[in-house]
């Protein structure tokens, strides 16, 4: 990351990875949804004080009742989001976008850990999280979790710098939503060019760079980018 | 048996009916703009392809009909072409003892039956091996007519898409049975005692 890249940190209910601690330190606020505190918890067992999140969002059906009693203990804030509607993790951006508004933060990126294994359906929900997201924060959302990242391009032209040196040397891009019809980029090894990205037809898995340091990619719909990160 | 039919349905603003839609080699009336966004399939019949062509200049990319079919004798080349490139599916039907339109419906009536766009479905969930979580996902494009039974949160004429409504964390009403019907390919996804 960046020394100043100014982003809050998510924490979701899946194993942490080791990258949480150097992500913690630099983060502007953290928050955890439901079970993301029992994780944050357990891997922070002898130094837990150092590990408080702002706030814990959820309809509380996972955090275990001392995980719970813990942090509130502690001071940090514990919102009830009850609605059965939407998940924790989409719930949790709401709560963090106040208070983003509230405390009148610069943010430049919200950081999510978590959200990429583990049940199927769950996977689901944190990349429709995504879709979703656009309407409730005004900055980009990513996932990380083991060797992957998730980002969704919003329809138009983008350019992703990808030459930080922790990049893996696998890409993507992946129509979930809805088959894109004009998709057009430089810097992959296979390249597109005005084609259609959609299940069944075509989706880019297993692409790779082509060394210039910069991906572009413009598209006409709503388009899932996912890179390995070197870990 | 009567059969009960209300010609005009497909004209109107709302509803939930299940029609494909047929474009001729006749100049397009303005209403296939709506009759486009509501329809199950779309296709073109030969020169109805060229019609299309025209009058979507401008916003081609947000009519692009799953095929065309025909001896292809009037279908433009820069159409076709266009519409090859962008994924849709050309289908040569020589045939010339029926026209493109009969031939059209024939091709219609295959993918309606490959594609199960009468796509009903009845899930067995009584093995005993499931686990207590179950989803729909609409994963590669929305499905604006989805209806289920047998689900604790079941669905009715729904729409499931990202950024919409994707189903996860449902699971069953405990009856062992679980039916879906859908107008697009949708993703079932279940847990397995392990």
């Amino acid at each position: 990351m960046e020394r100043n890249l100014k982003y809050c940190l998510v924490i979701l209910n899946q194993p942490l990875d080791k990258c949480y601690r150097h992500l913690w330190k630099k983060a502007l606020f953290r928050a955890c949804a439901d079970g993301g505190a029992n994780r944050l918890y357990d891997i922070t067992e002898g130094h837990r004080e150092s590990f408080l999140p702002e706030f814990i969002n959820g309809d509380f059906d996972s955090i275990r009742p001392e995980v719970r009693e813990y942090y509130t203990l502690k001071g940090c804030e514990l919102i009830s989001t009850p609605d059965q509607d939407h998940t924790d993790f989409t719930k949790c951006l709401q709560v963090l976008q106040k208070k983003i508004e509230e405390k009148g933060l610069q943010v430049d990126v919200i950081v999510t850990l978590g959200g990429l294994t583990g049940r199927f359906d769950q996977i689901m929900a944190s990349v429709n999280t995504l879709y979703q997201a656009i309407h409730i924060v005004p900055m980009p959302t990513i996932i990380i979790q083991e060797e992957s990242l998730i980002y969704l391009l919003q329809p138009g032209k983008h350019k992703l710098h990808v030459d930080t040196g922790l990049e893996g040397n696998w890409c993507g891009l992946v129509p979930v939503g809805q088959p894109c019809n004009q998709v057009t980029t430089t810097g992959l090894k296979w390249n597109l060019t005005n084609s259609v990205l959609g299940f069944g037809t075509l989706v880019s898995t297993s692409n790779t760079y082509d060394g210039s340091g910069i991906v572009t990619v413009e598209t006409d719909h709503p388009l899932l980018w996912t890179m390995a990160i070197k870990i």
